[in-house]
């Protein structure tokens, strides 16, 4: 590994460390596309910002960037407060409007000079270590390695600093405003420091790579703890193995490294919502057969319950009345046999004394719905579990 | 070239007419589907599916090889609706929001896609210049085969929307009773979904995958500002779209360096500006007139009810009064006091007013009304 390749992949786990961060948060607060929102608009900002500094990398840019995002925000607030279009129409407005007018600005002007609209979009963070910083000649390495480790210093510093109030302020907003804490401050911050990030990222991943970054590890943590705590160490783990590995196959690919940084999260995030233990598509479509299953074995016991004539009891009869396939009533009898709710005699189904109970707590369950009857019918019971 | 130039030219070049045509039927389809975009509040999703459909594109000519941009476009389409319901099943197996997953599907197909895009370009083929223009969309590439292919496409989407127009107005507004009057919710949910994905796609080589979701909104957000009507927004919807189209070529056209993508964006913008700001039910600035006037009624009526309470106490309802005592409360000032005069409620005489007798009553009335409301 040669220095460049350390110091590449040292900018990408930083860039992902950074977009983790605020990017948790923002899912939380079911308001992940404003960062989609934000990657777009602050493109106006930094071309302007570029035809003042020249610089791509200068601290004003990136003000200026992040103002823009800012703006961006309260327009889209303003546009759904008139109640003219829903909060979704707002952004779906507001960015491409800018966006627009960021490409036509750098078409216009910026032919002559090093911006254009494939760098805003990808970034090229395999330039990045070439843009070295130099103070008084001595080189301290790459720029945007400085620029973004300097955000990820403010931010790690807001989030131990603000920890609780933004805890607070994203579960129970009523909470956090009767105690004090303004939600409007904490919403204000959580946004400046989403478009800060974003500018400063802008550079290695590009505009819309941005959002991969910042949505996919928080939404892939998100589904497996729901922990603030262990969401955003599991946010940030992902973000970095992910701008690692996808390094090594955008060197293995030759293709861009911001894309193949992408699809690593993208495969990741894959996996873990096929696999995640409960809240993955396998977990959850278990689970509802499950339900099914266990609603079909309730129903089939308070239809025995409520019938004491033999004739209706009979396995044959069963399967016209409640209407079932064959197979499913045959699995439904085999489990209600296997728990011992029922016995058979001579093809006539009964209910025996622990299902003639069940089915009597299982009714005063879903009369009453209160969850302390059956506190201990939940291990056995997975319908009821929540 | 100036305007009346680029008229003439509309008529004569091929290229240009081309160009407006394509433009203008994709405006009209992009804002007839994206109505029920909007009203769906998926307005979203058109920025999701647009994004998704690029590794569609990049798969498709890494099979291929060729770079025909009806089975490019065929790529698109799949990728898309794959990326349509991998969203819907985010949002109904997971508990991760619907921004969360538009945003994830946006962003994990796009930069997959982009990974696709930059390993083609390292591709010994030389064919592969160009695929980027999807990122942007260039109209000027546009062909009369792809200009027909939209026409047809709108033209399918046109009979479909008539065919199941009553189907996809009461799924729209009430998703519930559609479902209990026996109408297969799903095959129609699916049906709408699928032709705004056909809609973006179709618009991906003229606007490219980041802008098409203003496409799909913008003309939607300023119909429906101006009517209440589902009937009426689509068509009005149509219209913004394909006028966004056609000013916009004509605007990029006449000046250098100015991709069309973009351009049409902005127009569509403009509009969407115009419609809030002057609509007459809905718009900011009669929204504000009416406001406004409102509370000068409210201002009036408060002026004449303190001045029958003073009223009230004399005999002599026109007993005069001097102006000074009506200092005492904010609502009055001399507009109010000469719109009184006007409504001939009130006399001035010098430094005093008396309350007519018509207006004795009118403040009486107002003064009832008042309490009959209140209980």
């Amino acid at each position: 590994m040669s220095s460049a390749q350390i110091e590449i992949q040292l900018i990408a786990s930083l860039v992902a460390i950074s977009c983790a961060i605020p990017g948790t948060f923002l899912v939380l607060r079911k308001m992940a596309m404003i960062s989609d929102a934000i990657s777009h608009s602050i493109l106006p900002g930094i071309v302007i910002g570029f035809f003042i500094t020249q610089d791509l990398n200068s601290p004003l840019l990136i003000l200026l960037a992040a103002i823009t995002g800012i703006i961006t925000v309260i327009l889209v607030e303003y546009i759904q407060k008139t109640g003219l279009v829903k909060e979704d129409t707002a952004i779906g407005l507001v960015f491409p409007i800018l966006f627009s007018i960021g490409v036509i600005l750098i078409a216009k002007n910026a032919n002559d000079v090093h911006l254009d609209v494939d760098a805003v979009l990808l970034g090229e963070l395999a330039f990045a270590p070439f843009d070295r910083l130099l103070i008084s000649g001595i080189d301290i390495g790459p720029k945007s390695l400085w620029v973004i480790g300097f955000i990820l210093l403010i931010t790690i510093g807001l989030l131990f600093a603000f920890f609780k109030e933004l805890k607070v302020s994203t579960f129970d907003p009523g909470l956090a405003a009767s105690l004090g804490f303004s939600p409007a401050i904490i919403h204000y911050g959580l946004m400046t420091v989403s478009s800060v990030t974003t500018v400063g990222a802008f550079d290695a991943v590009g505009a819309i790579l941005v959002v991969a970054l910042m949505i996919a590890p928080a939404a892939t943590a998100y589904l497996l703890t729901t922990d603030l705590k262990r969401m955003l160490i599991y946010a940030i783990g992902f973000g970095v193995l992910s701008a690692i590995t996808g390094y090594w196959l955008a060197h293995y690919l030759d293709a861009s490294i911001a894309g193949s940084i992408t699809t690593v999260l993208g495969l990741v995030f894959l996996m873990v919502y096929l696999f995640a233990p409960n809240k993955g598509v396998i977990a959850v479509l278990y689970r509802e057969k499950q339900q099914r299953t266990e609603v079909s074995l309730l129903t089939f016991l308070l239809h025995l319950k409520n019938h004491n004539e033999e004739s209706e009891r009979h396995v044959n009869h069963l399967n016209e009345h409640i209407n079932w396939q064959k197979v499913r009533s045959k699995s439904v009898l085999d489990l209600a046999l296997k728990n011992n709710m029922i016995q058979l005699d001579d093809n006539i189904v009964s209910l025996t004394e622990k299902g003639d109970e069940f089915t009597s707590q299982a009714i005063d369950y879903i009369i009453t719905n209160e969850d302390a009857q059956i506190e201990d019918m939940k291990d056995d019971f997975f319908l009821f579990r929540g | 070239m100036d305007i009346t130039e680029y008229i003439m030219l509309v008529f004569t070049d091929y290229t240009l007419r081309t160009i407006t045509l394509g433009t203008a039927i994709l405006g009209a389809v992009t804002g007839m589907l994206g109505s029920f975009a909007v009203l769906r509040k998926q307005s979203l999703l058109g920025d999701a599916i647009s994004h998704a459909a690029l590794p569609g594109i990049a798969i498709v000519f890494l099979i291929t090889g060729a770079k025909d941009s009806n089975v490019l476009l065929l790529g698109a389409l799949v990728s898309g609706l794959i990326g349509t319901f991998w969203i819907r099943g985010i949002i109904s197996k997971t508990h991760l929001k619907s921004d969360t997953a538009l945003g994830l599907i946006l962003s994990l197909f796009f930069g997959f896609g982009m990974l696709l895009l930059t390993f083609i370009q390292k591709q010994p083929n030389a064919n592969q210049a160009g695929l980027d223009k999807y990122l942007f969309g260039q109209a000027a590439t546009l062909v009369e085969s792809d200009v027909w292919l939209m026409a047809i496409v709108t033209g399918i989407c046109l009979m479909i929307l008539l065919l199941f127009w009553k189907e996809f107005k009461m799924l729209l507004f009430d998703s519930d009773f559609t479902k209990t009057l026996g109408f297969n919710t799903k095959f129609i949910d699916i049906l709408i979904t699928s032709f705004i994905v056909l809609a973006i796609v179709l618009g991906l080589q003229t606007v490219g995958v980041v802008l098409m979701s203003a496409m799909l909104l913008a003309p939607a957000a300023a119909a429906r500002q101006w009517t209440n009507r589902l009937s009426v927004m689509v068509f009005l919807s149509a219209l913004f779209g394909a006028f966004s189209g056609v000013f916009g070529t004509a605007v990029s056209a006449s000046q250098n360096n100015l991709s069309t993508g973009p351009v049409i964006v902005i127009i569509a913008g403009v509009f969407v500006l115009i419609s809030f700001v002057f609509s007459p039910s809905r718009g900011l600035l009669f929204k504000q007139i009416r406001f406004i006037k409102n509370r000068r009624d409210l201002q009036l009526h408060k002026t004449l009810a303190f001045m029958f309470r003073i009223a009230e106490t004399h005999e002599n309802i026109s007993h005069p009064h001097s102006i000074k005592i009506l200092n005492n409360f904010q609502g009055f000032t001399k507009g109010t006091l000469q719109k009184l005069v006007q409504k001939n409620y009130v006399q001035l005489n010098g430094n005093m007013w008396s309350l007519t007798r018509e207006g004795y009553k009118t403040a009486s009335n107002l003064y009832n009304q008042q309490t009959e409301n209140n209980e």
